[in-house]
């Protein structure tokens, strides 16, 4: 097939779409669902731009990732992890340690944060960093991202 | 100067709410009506060829193409990147030699990834398929790599303006001594040294790696005008040069500041402006968005300066700096770009660190078929500091003397000619960093510890010192603007041009703005970025945008306050020295009920008129708005030491990073968070380009590692821990007593973990990086000490 | 070629095993199978362009990851590298499978990428290949004729080569069971922490107190494909392991490796590390022997 019908659930709406196989979750995303808070950084699966998240807690790449074969399945962005303007523990510790410099990593180091605390919600420092492997920063030298996580896990 | 309001705090950044939402817009995130597509097709197979046959007509019937141009269908004005042009005084830029040699399209491929044409589609997926499509001859010519093969006298000239294709050499005009930066007399200072060392370095090519790729939109329309969307590091002068390139006058090119997402230097000046807005200027009317690749990206635009770098330092047996001869020679890549400005900054900051008697520089960039090289945080300073910490370490060890004592001794200071001579240091807080990172490292201790090793697992501490600068002043014009418009509610715009990299600039600016209004800070907001609104400014590079900056919105904001109080004195029939702005009141001093709320000033000043019962005006009519065209009156850079300790395992070569301090002066900390963040994001890339990070090519030009997956760099788990210590040494000229801390954090650790090597092995690495396959080699062929 | 846009293909989506074999025997060489598509994906960003992409995403209960005392440890063609790094069976039994899985690409590939797709590969770097290569054992494939299982000795014929037909699909991964005394280890060496291995090493050995009767010696990096060092298990078998003992089988080593350089490393560095790798694989092998790993307290996300 070149194309295929999926329904896709992105921050709790239903999309029903029929997408051309070849093309990206990250680019479906992007484009064709204007969510555009997920980034391309590297489109080779190397800096984690791109994560997002499957069933709130699973880290996934979109740009590693057909949109086609993600029929049923339910993303969650950056952009859907605040709840009625209440942002995720994981954002506020972002904005409390200050952990953001130009923002281009945040959106996929928050979902990847996010992932980690999910998993292990009480996890060491040498885990928390194995685990932010995978986003690359290149503003932060990660010291405060690293600190943000142990924030937010003191809260979770 | 404690009593600060809002000054010192660790208050939420000014963007970090957008940020961490996801709502903040990049470049690439913009959705216009009718957008279309760009594709810069790149010469992928040669690093230097002449084009013989480009045949665009398949592309052109491609679905989805909208337009394909060549070389001949756009603009064949030559320009340069870089905009050191601009900044400095005409009879300087001839001096310096500075040319325009770069083209939008050009048919003579001079580095792997040189744009060759352009593809405008309904698509980014049919511009690039349509890119598979475009057919091309080329006839290849020699590449060059190094300066040797450059120079040669066969070779074949890059232009016809540079011979031998010598890029730039500091001009004898301006630098008499043999065209070198010189006092003293080097040679003189060498017959009277006790121990001479030198050695050759060779420093990498590596890469900002900023984690937004370059991507712009632009549209030719609304009347002619050019407008263009960018995260460049320098809208102001973009639009400057834009303009020229166009041939159109500035009113009619607009330039909007997007989110940068990582500058680190990779946007000073312009890098895909001249190809999208080519493109846009061929689609009249539509928008055209051009997203680089990342593969792209790191090819076409610039790198940091590589290049040799030949050393020679004298000290006399007590340790006094007796002479220093250096020669820089770099491999520039295939475009003038920054050759003139590098080249002499890095003498400069080599100049500017150390006391020494007689002192010689030359600085040469040669041509090559590589990527152009161009500004990367520290323009110059890192590569000194790789060579000129180590070659003082083996030099110390010879003579016996303390690394950390020396440095106090000999390092420049308050009232020593700084980077640039004639400017001197205003304030100096180096002692105090070396003392307590000293302290939090352990030096004492491990030095002595570290003396005497066995086994496989060797520890070493290393120590460097820089300085930096704050702001181009003298080298630059160094100029840049802000208004501070009040609101009727006495709340406050404040507007300039200096962009903020996702440094903490524009919350720092912010929170002087509103330190020096006396208003909360919430009560003042910050824009930026967009040329029809901003004044002039130089861009942010140059460590510049809160020390010079910060002087800027103080005298715009004491503009706008002298307003206020001038009012409040009609108001309160009293003198304007008797009066005291407070919690946006305005009080007569010793008589607090005698008081205007700034909110009635303001107001008035905007809702007035002539009341029907009195026939007066009920104030003073007129919105009150500060401004500041400010040129920096001094540059008073920073300071700061890093102290590293390393594991080095003999048997694989691999370093392990176990500890790190870096400690700063920068002046007052005006939001300290932010300062710490420059000095972290430093220090990661200051070890990435001393031991893992640096472009390789093969022999024909064609670069082996232009992704993340080839191009390591220091991850989270790769980085140590790291204590962040500030001095803040005040400064009498800076902003609230601000020195800068943007680039500095990256320089002192590339010298300081190399050091750290040096130490742990006792063999020094001259060739970066500091590999685990050079480690190894070298204790194979020199051997470890016991 | 680009890194944003995959070049255009047709997705073939089977529900079954055999509807696979089927769509392979028809488009056979045109088609790329993708389990995680860590790799493929990739691949095809930078140059490959296959006409079908065969998805097993659909085919169910794919996804194990299996043991038994007798017949050993069995990973499905759809087991993640995270099941792997999460399974209590491979951590105590399966060392340096596990360890080659927990330092094996990022969370996020982790969660995607499969062992069976590592195995695939054929990447003379893969580090499950390395791994498992050491432990011993085999690759169930399955073709129009039924199915067959190739030793993964006999798997790997050259750089990015495989004894698979284009009409077969890999099933699972087979290891061998452990015996008494038996203990493994991974290690590898790379640029950054997370990073393609320059050089990786994997031993299995099956100790009688400090004789080692048994051992399987595995590297990557080295050669064209993953290489057991039959010369270098040759030195310790049957012998008591002394530190001159590793030195004579680091020597072996040296002797048995064919490195080239790349952007990772040089071929010079590749066979000085190589014998130092290899006793280290060993020690740590035989020191897993006693007890639970000591790298258990990592758990990926
Ligand atoms: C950022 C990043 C980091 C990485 N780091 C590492 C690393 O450290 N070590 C390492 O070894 N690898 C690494 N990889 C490569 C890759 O992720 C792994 O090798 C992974 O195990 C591949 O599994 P997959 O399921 O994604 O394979 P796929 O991409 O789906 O397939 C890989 C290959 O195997 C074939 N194949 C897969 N399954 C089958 C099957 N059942 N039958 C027949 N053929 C099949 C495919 O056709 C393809 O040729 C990395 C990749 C990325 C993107
Ligand atoms: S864009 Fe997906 S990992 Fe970089
Ligand atoms: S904040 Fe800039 S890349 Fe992380």
């Amino acid at each position: 097939m070149k194309k295929r019908s999926i329904s896709l659930t992105v921050n709790g709406t239903v999309h029903d779409l029929e997408v051309p196989v070849h093309r990206t979750l990250l680019q479906v995303l992007r484009e064709d669902l204007d969510q555009v808070e997920t980034k391309y950084g590297c489109g080779t699966g190397e800096c984690g731009a791109c994560t997002v998240l499957v069933d709130g807690e699973k880290a996934i790449l979109g740009c590693l990732t057909l949109a086609a074969s993600m029929d049923g399945k339910s993303i969650t962005t950056v952009a859907g992890l605040e709840k009625d303007g209440q942002l995720h523990p994981v954002q506020e510790a972002f904005i409390e340690e200050h952990a953001i410099q130009c923002g281009y990593c945040t959106p996929g180091m928050v979902c990847k944060s996010v992932s980690i605390l999910a998993k292990n919600p009480k996890p060491s420092e040498e885990e928390i960093r194995h685990n932010l492997e995978g986003n690359i920063c290149r503003c932060t030298g990660y010291v405060k991202i690293v600190q943000a996580v142990q924030r937010a896990s003191e809260r979770i | 100067m404690s009593d600060f309001k809002v000054i010192g705090q660790r208050v939420p950044k000014v963007d970090a709410r957008r940020k961490v939402t996801g709502h903040q817009e990049y470049a690439d995130d913009l959705r216009m009506p009718g957008m279309l597509y760009g594709k810069i097709v790149r010469c992928m197979e040669y690093a230097h060829a002449k084009v013989t046959k480009l045949d665009l007509s398949q592309a052109a019937k491609a679905p989805g193409v909208v337009k394909v141009l060549g070389p001949k269908d756009v603009t064949q004005k030559g320009y340069n990147s870089g905009v050191l042009d601009l900044m400095v005084p005409e009879p300087v830029g001839q001096m310096l030699g500075d040319i325009e040699d770069q083209l939008v399209f050009t048919d003579h491929v001079k580095f792997q990834g040189d744009a060759i044409a352009g593809i405008i589609a309904t698509s980014e997926e049919a511009a690039e398929r349509a890119a598979e499509l475009i057919q091309v001859e080329y006839e290849p010519l020699p590449v060059y790599l190094t300066a040797e093969e450059a120079k040669k006298p066969d070779a074949v000239q890059f232009t016809p303006l540079k011979p031998g294709n010598l890029a730039f050499a500091l001009p004898i005009q301006m630098f008499p001594d043999g065209a070198a930066y010189a006092w003293g007399d080097s040679e003189a200072g060498f017959a009277e040294a006790d121990l001479i060392v030198e050695e050759t370095f060779t420093l990498p090519k590596v890469k900002q790696c900023q984690m937004e790729p370059h991507t712009y939109v632009a549209r030719y329309g609304d009347g002619g005008r050019l407008n263009c969307w960018t995260s460049t590091q320098m809208p102001k002068c973009i639009h400057n040069k834009l303009a020229r390139l166009f041939e159109l006058p500035m009113s009619r090119v607009h330039v909007i500041q997007t989110t940068v997402g990582g500058g680190f230097g990779c946007r000073l000046g312009m890098i895909a402006e001249p190809q999208v807005c080519a493109m846009a200027m061929a689609v009249q009317g539509k928008p055209v968005k051009v997203s680089l690749l990342r593969e792209e990206d790191w090819l076409g635009s610039e790198s940091r300066h590589p290049g040799k770098y030949k050393m020679k330092i004298g000290f006399k047996k007590d340790g006094t700096p007796i002479s220093m001869d250096a020669h820089w020679i770099s491999e520039g890549g295939g475009y003038y770009t920054h050759a003139s400005g590098v080249q002499f900054t890095l003498g400069a900051w080599l100049a500017g660190t150390y006391k020494w008697t007689n002192f010689r520089f030359k600085g040469d960039r040669y041509y090559t078929n590589t990527t152009p090289c161009g500004a990367y945080r520290g323009y110059g300073n890192p590569q000194n500091n790789f060579a000129m910490e180590q070659l003082i370490d083996r030099a110390l060890n010879q003579l016996g003397i303390d690394k950390v004592e020396w440095r106090k001794k000999w390092h420049k200071t308050v009232g020593d000619d700084g980077w640039c001579m004639g400017v001197t240091y205003a304030s100096c807080g180096l002692d105090e960093c070396l003392d307590k990172g000293a302290k939090a490292i352990g030096w004492e201790d491990k030095i002595k510890k570290y003396a005497k090793q066995t086994g496989s697992k060797r520890r070493g501490v290393g120590v460097a010192v820089m300085t930096h600068t704050s702001g181009a002043m003298p080298m630059l014009l160094e100029h840049t603007t802000c208004t501070v418009k009040i609101n009727e509610d006495a709340t406050a715009e404040l507007i300039f041009s200096c962009s903020d990299l996702g440094t903490g600039a524009h919350t720092s600016l912010q929170q002087i703005g509103a330190e020096t209004l006396g208003f909360p800070l919430e009560d003042v907001h910050v824009r930026a970025q967009d040329s029809d609104i901003s004044g002039f400014d130089i861009g942010a590079h140059a460590s510049r945008t809160l020390y010079v900056g910060g002087s800027a919105v103080i005298e715009a904001c004491e503009d706008a306050k002298r307003q206020i109080l001038e009012r409040a004195a009609t108001a309160l029939e009293a003198n304007q020295d008797d009066l005291v702005m407070e919690n946006k009141k305005v009080f007569v001093k010793g008589s607090p009920d005698k008081s205007i709320d700034v909110a009635t000033i303001c107001y008035q000043g905007v809702y007035n008129w002539v009341m029907p019962d009195t026939g007066n005006w009920i104030g003073i009519p007129g919105q009150i708005q500060g401004y500041s065209s400010y040129f920096a009156k001094h540059n008073s850079p920073p300071w700061s030491a890093c102290f590293v300790e390393v594991e080095v395992d003999t048997e694989t070569g691999q370093v392990k990073v176990l500890d790190c301090v870096a400690a700063s002066d920068v002046g007052k900390a005006i939001h300290p968070p932010s300062v710490e963040g420059q000095v972290e994001g430093g220090i990661q890339q200051g070890f990435g380009q001393s031991c893992m990070e640096a472009m390789i090519y093969d022999e024909k030009g064609l670069c082996l590692n232009n992704t993340f997956a080839d191009y390591r760099m220091f991850g989270p788990s790769d980085m140590p821990k790291i204590t962040n210590i500030l001095v803040e040494e005040h400064d009498p000229f800076g902003p609230y007593g601000a020195k800068s801390a943007g680039e500095g954090g990256q320089v002192a650790p590339t010298g300081a973990i190399a050091n750290a090597i040096y130490n742990a092995l006792g063999i020094q690495f001259t060739e970066g990086p500091i590999t685990p396959e050079r480690i190894l080699k070298a204790i194979k062929e020199k051997g470890l000490q016991a | 070629m680009s890194s944003r846009v995959l070049p255009v293909f047709d997705l073939l989506l089977p529900s079954n095993l055999e509807e696979a074999v089927g769509l392979l025997s028809q488009h056979g060489d045109q088609a790329a199978v993708m389990a995680g598509g860590t790799d493929l994906l990739v691949g095809m960003k930078v140059g490959m362009s296959p006409a079908f992409i065969l998805s097993l995403a659909d085919i169910q209960g794919l996804d194990y990851v299996a043991f038994d005392a007798k017949h050993g440890l069995r990973i499905g063609a759809m087991a993640t590298l995270s099941q792997v790094v999460d399974s209590k069976v491979v951590n105590d039994k399966y060392h340096a499978l596990w360890y080659s899985a927990f330092t094996n690409g990022t969370p996020q590939t982790r969660n995607a990428g499969t062992v069976v797709g590592n195995i695939l590969r054929a990447s003379p770097a893969g580090d499950c290949c390395c791994a498992a290569l050491a432990h011993g054992g085999s690759v169930l494939l399955q073709g129009p004729a039924g199915k067959r299982e190739v030793d993964l000795d006999e798997f790997w014929l050259d750089y990015r080569k495989t004894a698979r037909k284009p009409d077969e699909v890999a099933v699972e991964l087979k290891l061998k069971a452990p015996e008494h005394g038996y203990g493994s280890g991974f290690a590898a060496l790379t640029r950054s922490y997370q990073d393609l291995a320059k050089i990786n090493a994997a031993a299995r050995v099956i100790m009688d107190g400090k004789v080692c009767r048994k051992v399987r010696l595995a590297m990557g990096a080295v050669a064209p494909i993953t290489l057991r060092l039959k010369e270098a298990e040759k030195v310790l078998t049957g012998q008591e392991v002394t530190d001159q003992l590793l030195e004579q089988m680091a020597a072996a080593v040296r002797k048995e490796v064919k490195p080239i350089d790349d952007v990772r490393s040089t071929a010079e560095y590749r066979r000085e590390v190589a014998g130092v790798l290899a006793k280290r694989v060993v020690q740590d092998a035989i020191k897993s022997v006693a007890g639970p790993c000591p790298y258990s307290c990592f758990m990926g996300a």
